[in-house]
């Protein structure tokens, strides 16, 4: 527990207060407070004890509740040529959402039931406890065995993102007259056509109660700025260049530290430059790969690949398999000596950090690939015993309270070189390459083998200097041969956590967001295509 | 359980009535989900869920903010109402604002059926027991979903304009795998009816694809003429209809623009067979009586990222049957609110649903015309590469035929396919009858036939079964 918790238990007092929902909330910006945030603080404990008492006297032997509330607000500007005069049109769109609502998870029989609703009542919960009863009764006659989980101990914890400036707070105006003054900066550049921005931001506060004794209490905070400029050669073609700010669990500190005014001159000549640029001469090159791009390749090719129930068929009918399979755990060899990968949720900044995962298990850190060779799974709860795991390695969330919790992807991160590499160590071996920055289009089969990745910007390295910006590139490669082609990683001064906002999974599908920590790195002899 | 027309009404005046903004706009979700999942041969996740979306946007004449909330309790009414005109106020100037709509007159459409509203965890628990019983005994292994939805809408502003629609709708697909990883089948469709979802036949089907794709031969990759299930036109077509915006073609930004300026409306752009209209009043993909907007974020996603512009543009229409494609020539494109109001012309959505025309025959029946060529059972990870030609990259999925002289002869491997469906709608030759299909994973709404075409292009293969 670090201080802060230990302070806040204090001021609280133990038991249950310790989960009393704080200062959360709309606070200075908007007059209105919300309803949600003023529920009583042990009210919370009150109707998760009956939630458990009940599904227990149903006869589950094990249920966890979630109360949760969530707030999100999108603030973007986008500018653009007005049809007939030609004068600069912005247009604003401003959001702002909040949910509330419970979900309630049961096994029964050996089988799951789940039960959601935005009715947080006494009568609702009673009456959801029951259909969770209900759907895992149904299910439990079709089950060869019964669902196991990994054990846990009962935790009684507050858990609170680190950050320095509340983003709700921050004046609407003054994100959009940020907004207004990057795109009026990007729009000096003769030759954009557009400039899109805006300001994502989310806050979760979770509090999760199980039968195993645990009551956990989470505000969890993430943000994201973003700019695009788009040039336009009419009726032919368009080309973008997008400034992306690592996404990360903080504050407005996030934005301001992004100096997104200062990037704009640049953003806005790279996407004109784009679109004069020269196509790329298809064949095999060196590629690197810049971490603001790397971290979706690593997403979707390391990432979605080392996650248990992908592997074990749970995800077959929608999101794939993957071509680890649990025979190669230990042994396959994915990637060269220098590769090694983390999986974790308590990296500072990195988009799944949290305290606890949606089965109660505390997050931490594990590897996933070592000097190569595939050595661990992102597992939950009821999936560690299949591969002969006493722990889960704490994946498990919902998108919403609504949400049944599944098996997520944590914060999959690269580590870098022990000895102090540059960028231009990594460039200056390069013959014939290409270096990539950003993303583009991305797709990927469903075992994940074969990738073709696009991305945001391209320059030719010829005899190890960079040379001009190129356009219509993309590659495809098989992963392990990827992997196993790397043959430099940047050092620790280069190493960037870059943030992914979205990452779609399930039936019924949820979202998430993750981090893919990396530093520049080199491929050598990929398969290089020309798209356009 | 939902709404009936008059408490969604009373529930819209009731959030009206705390506006102080010139304009307001309400819309409102109710949605209850129960859904099965299965996977490996044994029931995974399932549950139920019962969700509220509640989104407020106030409108000065100049500005707009929106607010969702979660929750019906009067006192959080007030306060998204409040949040919204808080937001407006804190908001800049549109400069592509347009007014509210003044009162519309909706068609009815019978959308909501009493057999899926009504469908229990029981009921779902039958429906998935056909798949895991048929996979045991064949020895492959099963996964899939099923899902039903009741749906609530309704929406109204402060010019008296409102508008209240119950659907319900159902969802099944089904993966079967061969045992040792060599095989694999997919089949799923959508409807709004529980009991007419032919959960026998999409298993048995599943099941068939995944045996006869087990042990497939290596084909390299190159230009091929191909057969497509319904489901992976389904899953091309959804890019296309998207690229057709009237804005982005004008704009020269599409495949929609005339070079030096202008849109390609009228022209013979596709195979004299291609036809594609939408029609919400088809009972086998009914729509909603409006278009667009929607109870909005109020309720699920964990994602983080760009909010989208224009919520509303184009929302609130009544929706109408669209021709798009007629024979090979463009007849229509979306047209948003603002740039309808632009350019003299009036607004037309983004359909709910697409609908292309078909042959006579089953995708069998193509087969068995096809002198040589892939069958392809659908497509994965669809990504557009290259915006102003709708280039498209993805995979296939599920089974790669070989088909020579009017029969299957083996499985092949998967495929990267790096290809346009504008150049796919150039090559048809010939189609089988048109059939209701889950594309793109999980959708629906779509009602497409097998497609025959000249030549598609697979640029790598996958190793993917």
């Amino acid at each position: 527990m670090d201080s802060s918790r230990r302070d806040f238990l204090r001021t609280c007092g133990a038991g249950a207060a310790a989960w009393a929902t704080t200062a959360l909330i709309p606070g200075r910006f908007f007059r209105t407070e919300s309803r949600a945030a003023e529920l009583p603080p042990d009210r919370l404990l009150e109707l998760s004890a009956f939630a458990l008492e009940r599904a227990k006297k149903a006869g589950a032997s094990y249920a966890d509740i979630r109360i949760n509330r969530y707030r999100s607000q999108v603030v973007n500007l986008r500018s653009q040529p007005d049809f007939a005069s030609g004068k600069v049109n912005h247009t604003p769109s401003v959001s702002d959402s909040e949910s509330f609502g419970f979900g309630v998870r049961v096994l029964a029989d050996g089988a799951w039931g789940f039960a959601a609703s935005y009715v947080v009542k006494q009568d609702e919960i009673a009456r959801a406890v029951g259909e969770a009863i209900e759907t895992a009764k149904a299910n439990a006659a079709l089950r060869r065995q019964p669902v196991q989980l990994a054990p846990v101990p009962a935790y009684v914890e507050l858990y609170r993102t680190q950050i320095a400036k509340d983003p709700f707070n921050v004046p609407v105006q003054q994100k959009l007259e940020l907004l207004r003054s990057i795109a009026d900066e990007t729009k000096k550049v003769p030759g954009v056509f557009s400039v899109v921005g805006f300001i994502a931001q989310r806050m979760e506060h979770r509090y999760f109660a199980s039968t195993d004794g645990s009551r956990i209490e989470q505000y969890v905070y993430q943000i994201s700025p973003e700019l695009t400029a788009t040039a336009v050669d009419k009726g032919k073609k368009q080309k973008s260049r997008t400034y992306r700010p690592h996404p990360v669990t903080a504050g407005y500190e996030a934005v301001e530290r992004a100096n997104m005014l200062g990037e704009a001159r640049r953003v806005g000549e790279e996407a004109v430059a784009h679109l004069k640029a020269p196509p790329v001469s298809p064949g095999k090159k060196d590629l690197v790969l810049l971490p603001t791009h790397l971290g979706l390749t690593i997403h979707e090719s390391i990432g979605h690949s080392t996650e248990l129930d992908r592997a074990l068929g749970y995800e077959a009918n929608f999101a794939g398999t993957s071509f680890l399979t649990t025979d190669k755990l230990g042994k396959f060899k994915v990637g060269s000596e220098i590769v090694n990968f983390n999986g974790d949720r308590i990296r500072p900044e990195s988009l799944s950090t949290c305290g606890y995962d949606d089965d109660g298990v505390k997050t931490r850190q594990f590897p996933i690939i070592k000097s190569g060779i595939f050595v661990g799974y992102q597992t939950i709860r009821d999936q560690a015993h299949l591969i002969g795991q006493k722990e889960s390695t704490g994946c498990c969330y919902a998108d919403s309270y609504a949400s049944v919790p599944f098996q997520r992807m944590p914060n999959v991160w690269l580590e870098p070189a022990k000895t102090p590499v540059q960028l231009s160590d990594l460039i200056s071996g390069v013959d014939d390459g290409v270096l990539i920055d950003g993303r583009g289009s991305y797709s990927i089969d469903h075992q994940r083998y074969n990738f073709q990745f696009g991305g945001d910007a391209f320059w030719e390295i010829k005899h190890g200097k960079v040379g001009q910006q190129i356009s219509d590139v993309a590659y495809n490669a098989r992963t392990p041969d990827f992997w196993n082609a790397c043959d430099g990683i940047g050092g620790e001064a280069t190493w960037q956590n870059v943030g992914l906002n979205a990452d779609g999974k399930g039936e019924p599908s949820q979202i998430n967001a993750m981090s893919h920590g990396c530093a520049p790195s080199r491929f050598r002899q990929i398969n290089v295509l020309r798209t356009g | 359980m939902g709404w009936t027309r008059q408490q969604a009404k009373a529930l819209a005046d009731q959030i009206l009535s705390y506006s102080k903004a010139r304009e307001c706009e309400v819309a409102l979700e109710e949605l209850r989900a129960g859904y099965t999942r299965f996977a490996a041969n044994d029931i995974t996740t399932s549950g139920t869920s019962r969700t509220l979306n509640i989104s407020v946007t106030s409108r000065d004449g100049r500005r707009s903010g929106t607010s969702h909330a979660s929750d019906n309790d009067p006192s959080v009414l007030k306060s998204t109402v409040r949040r919204s005109e808080e937001l407006m106020e804190a908001s800049s100037e549109d400069n592509e604002y347009v007014e509210g709509l003044e009162p519309q007159k909706y068609p009815e459409i019978r959308a909501f059926y009493e057999e899926t509203d009504n469908a229990s965890a029981k009921d779902r628990a039958a429906g998935v027991k056909k798949a895991i019983d048929l996979s045991r005994s064949k020895g492959l292994e099963a996964s899939g979903f099923l899902e039903t939805i009741s749906r609530w809408d309704a929406i109204a502003n402060k010019k008296k304009n409102f508008g209240f629609h119950a659907s319900t709708t159902t969802r099944f697909s089904n993966t079967m795998r061969t045992a040792d990883g060599t095989g694999s089948g997919w089949a799923g469709t959508a409807g709004p009816r529980f009991g007419q979802i032919p959960t026998q036949a999409l298993v048995e089907r599943a099941a068939r694809k995944a045996e006869t794709s087990a042990g497939a031969r290596d084909l390299a990759p190159g230009k091929y003429p191909v057969i497509l299930e319904p489901a992976a036109v389904a899953d091309l077509m959804g890019s296309l209809i998207q690229a057709m915006s009237r804005r982005a073609a004008d704009e020269g930004r599409s495949f929609m623009s005339k070079p030096g300026g202008g849109n390609r409306i009228g022209e013979k752009l596709f195979a004299d067979a291609v036809t594609i209209r939408s029609d919400p009043f088809d009972p086998r993909v009914p729509g909603r009586p409006w278009s667009g907007g929607g109870g909005g974020a109020g309720g699920r996603g964990g994602g983080l990222g760009f909010g989208g512009f224009g919520q509303n543009a184009g929302a609130g229409e009544p929706v109408r049957k669209v021709t798009w494609i007629e024979k090979g020539v463009v007849k229509t494109l979306s047209v948003d609110h603002h740039w309808a109001a632009k350019t003299k012309t009036p607004p037309i959505p983004f359909p709910g649903s697409l609908i292309m025309s078909g042959g006579s025959g089953s995708v069998e029946d193509l087969v068995a015309q096809t002198e040589r060529g892939l069958l392809i059972t659908h497509f994965f990870y669809i990504r557009t590469v290259n915006p102003q030609s709708v280039a498209l990259t993805g995979l296939t999925r599920d089974g790669v035929w070989l088909v020579e002289n009017g029969k299957i002869v083996h499985a092949v491997n998967n495929f990267r396919f790096n290809e346009s469906p504008v150049n796919l709608l150039k090559n048809v030759d010939a189609l089988s009858e048109a059939i209701p299909t889950a594309g793109g994973f999980g959708g629906g709404g779509m009602i497409m036939p097998g497609v025959r075409a000249k030549e598609f292009s697979f640029t790598s293969k996958s190793d993917a079964v």
